[in-house]
């Protein structure tokens, strides 16, 4: 042990006390040293394993920023997964004019790969202080390879989603179109946005990564030769409009729709133009003697008729100052089947009034012929429906004048006539057979439907309907041709003229709708303009084309409907 | 006391440059990923760009143009659809083949004799 001078030991006592081991404290303290060390380094390492684990995700964190520059959309397919609406990246030229260290040089460089730019424009823009500007819009990948080339700092890229249409105005007025920052603003696309992307596109989250296509009912195929064919149709017969729907009647998929004049979705101007809108879901027409399907299903349904029963047509109808006339009269008593393929007005409103104005309107509303129908589809109009509903309202809306509806909403009572009772709400997307069952309601006995099937092919085969008897399909149908209120007046030359079929008719699988706006008469109809002469052929056309596109198999060995009712009627004894 | 601390120095340079290689190695994986990450993006959009393409080439208003223009197709008429069991049933085959054969050789100086491959 070292010499203590005095002084030092009295420091020593002062500090530790007397009578204490030093060397055992300084071991104390290098293992407390040790202890700390050990510790900090401890946390150290534990930071750095959190630290890791945590920036994994940080390059694609940095891409879904640069990927949510313009908000992403989902794909919209058909059917078959066809491509109907999809979103193609393309790059954008934007400049930060504050940090370009020679705006005159970056003008030269930028204008020789791109010579459509404006010179003096570029020079001016490119010399302001602004934070950000953009250079231009969508250029070529072989552009921005160029640019990219040529270095100059403070020049960069964006990638943008730009919403296209391939098939152009083909599935417009279901579909719609989306605005510059591609949001819905119309059809399917304004529905998908409600469906939470608008939530999506709020926050910037919505990446390509992170959404599954909008699968929808309709079938391009088919749409296309429906549209091509009321393009046809609406520039032979002169009408202003033509507009048509295929309908499964079994799950309510609306397989195809159009209305003419229609739009291109990828120049939007278009779309605003009042005469393009979707007549099928956005306007109300008095849907004339098709109407008369559902008169004629209420009555047998509610047992006041069967098709053997007879109805006076003998004499106009009077009711107050207005007359009902037959279109072609037979002065005498008809039967049910008569009745529907002469398309009496007479006998439809005999029919209704035979079940009496609250059934009527009850049956209606039961219908669905007194709501607004809604769908997938944002447009949509409320039915016009008399506010006071007299016995002349209820002989009117008979023959299918004095209520006007929407024609989907019409279209999809007719297929609850002939699908077995069940009224089905129509849908845009894609839907089983076992989905709608649930969603169905049952509105008329099995029974009615067999007779409408039977009532159908009937006029097919020699009434009004015999235009658009395709062969082999079977086809069933009604015409019907309603005057236009011009002015609160029935204009008599201002014709709406309509044409249901399902087919095939003794086990229906489609409704086809096809309607005309305003068709003149012209060469080869012998001076008429009524359905039986337009919409009649038109749909004639349209199935010819669009039955083995929608795996219906032409039939030649099927009975005429005299026959079939004659067969049922001995099978039900 | 000397080999100890010999033997932690060295512990100490073996541990520094094998921290430093990881680093150095986990850097270029990273980039690696980026770069990749970058590629997928390209990729991705390149198909999603010929994904529209191929939807417009194919879209029935263009081809239906073309078939106008090109073919001399009709639309099929509903009569001109058929079914397998409305087939007429195969005809047999010809009794003395290889007479037939010689027969049809003997006509005929040019041309081929179909292969009979089916039977043998």
């Amino acid at each position: 042990m070292p010499v203590e001078t005095r002084w030092q030991r009295l420091v020593r006592s002062l500090l530790y006390g007397r009578g204490v081991d030093r060397s055992v404290k300084a071991k104390a303290r290098l293992g407390l040293a040790i202890l700390a060390f050990v510790g900090i380094y401890g946390v150290i390492a534990l930071r750095l394993v959190v630290f890791a684990e945590q920036s994994e995700g940080h390059g694609a964190r940095r891409s879904v920023s640069q990927d949510a520059v313009a908000t992403a959309r989902p794909d919209i397919v058909d059917r078959n997964g066809q491509i109907l609406a999809t979103d193609i990246k393309s790059p954008s030229l934007f400049a930060e004019p504050r940090k370009l260290i020679d705006p005159d040089e970056a003008e030269e460089k930028l204008t020789a790969v791109m010579p459509d730019l404006d010179t003096k424009e570029l020079l001016s823009r490119l010399s302001s202080k602004r934070g950000f500007i953009w250079l231009k819009r969508e250029i070529t990948p072989k552009q921005e390879h160029e640019i990219h080339r040529l270095g100059i700092p403070g020049v960069g890229f964006l990638t943008e989603n730009k919403r296209v249409y391939p098939n152009g105005p083909t599935v417009s007025q279901v579909i719609g179109l989306v605005n510059i920052d591609n949001q819905g603003i119309a059809g399917i696309e304004k529905w998908v946005d409600g469906q939470g992307l608008a939530a999506l596109h709020m926050a910037g989250l919505a990446t390509d990564r992170l959404q599954r296509p909008v699968q929808l009912s309709l079938d391009l195929r088919a749409q296309f030769a429906l549209r091509d064919e009321l393009v046809k149709a609406r520039e032979k017969f002169k009408a202003k409009a033509s507009a048509g729907l295929i309908l499964n009647v079994n799950t309510g998929e609306v397989v195809a729709l159009v209305s003419e004049p229609d739009y291109d979705p990828n120049n939007p101007r278009e779309a605003n133009d009042p005469t393009r809108i979707n007549r099928m879901t956005t306007g109300v027409y008095e849907m004339g003697s098709t109407f008369k399907v559902l008169t004629v299903a209420m009555a047998l349904d509610s047992g006041r008729a069967t098709l053997r029963s007879t109805f006076d047509a003998s004499h106009s109808l009077h009711y107050g100052r207005f007359t009902i006339h037959d279109y072609e009269p037979m002065h005498r008593a008809l039967t049910v089947p008569e009745i529907f393929t002469y398309s009496s007005n007479i006998g439809a409103a005999r029919m209704a009034l035979a079940v009496g104005v609250q059934g009527h309107k009850a049956f209606l509303k039961k219908m669905g012929q007194l709501d607004r129908l809604r769908t997938e589809l944002p447009e949509s109009a409320e039915p016009l429906v008399p506010k006071h509903w007299g016995e002349l309202n209820t002989v009117t809306i008979a023959f299918g004048h004095g209520l006007s509806v929407a024609p989907l909403q019409a279209a999809m009572a007719t297929a609850a006539t002939v699908n077995g009772g069940f009224l089905i709400p129509p849908t845009f997307l894609k839907r089983s057979e076992a989905e709608a069952k649930h969603l169905a309601k049952r509105v008329l006995k099995s029974h009615t439907s067999l007779d409408m099937r039977y009532l159908l092919r009937l006029n097919a085969e020699k009434g009004t309907g015999t235009f658009a008897n395709v062969e082999g399909f079977y086809v069933g149908g009604k015409t019907g041709t309603a005057e236009k209120v011009i002015n609160g007046r029935y204009a008599k030359h201002k014709l709406l003229t309509d044409f249901m079929a399902v087919l095939p008719a003794d086990k229906p699988k489609y409704l086809v709708l096809i309607m005309l706006d305003e068709p003149q008469p012209v060469k080869g109809t012998h001076g008429f303009a009524t359905a039986g002469w337009n919409a009649g052929p038109t749909a004639g056309k349209v199935i010819a084309r669009v039955a083995p596109l929608l795996d219906l198999e032409p039939r030649f060995d099927l009975p005429k409907a005299a026959q079939l009712i004659l067969a049922r009627a001995t099978e039900s004894r | 006391m000397r080999l100890l601390n010999i033997l932690v120095i060295a512990a100490l340079i073996l541990a520094a440059s094998f921290v430093y290689k990881i680093k150095f190695d986990s850097t270029l994986q990273a980039e690696r990923g980026a770069k990749l990450r970058g590629e997928l993006r390209h990729e991705r959009n390149a198909i999603a760009r010929l994904r529209a393409e191929w939807a417009k080439l194919d879209a029935p208003a263009r081809i239906e143009g073309l078939a106008q223009r090109h073919l001399a197709l009709q639309p099929v008429k509903s009569v001109q659809f058929g079914t397998f069991d409305k087939l007429p049933p195969r005809p047999a085959p010809p009794a003395d083949l290889v007479g037939a054969m010689l027969k049809g050789a003997a006509a005929e100086t040019t041309g081929s004799v179909p292969t009979p491959r089916a039977r043998r």
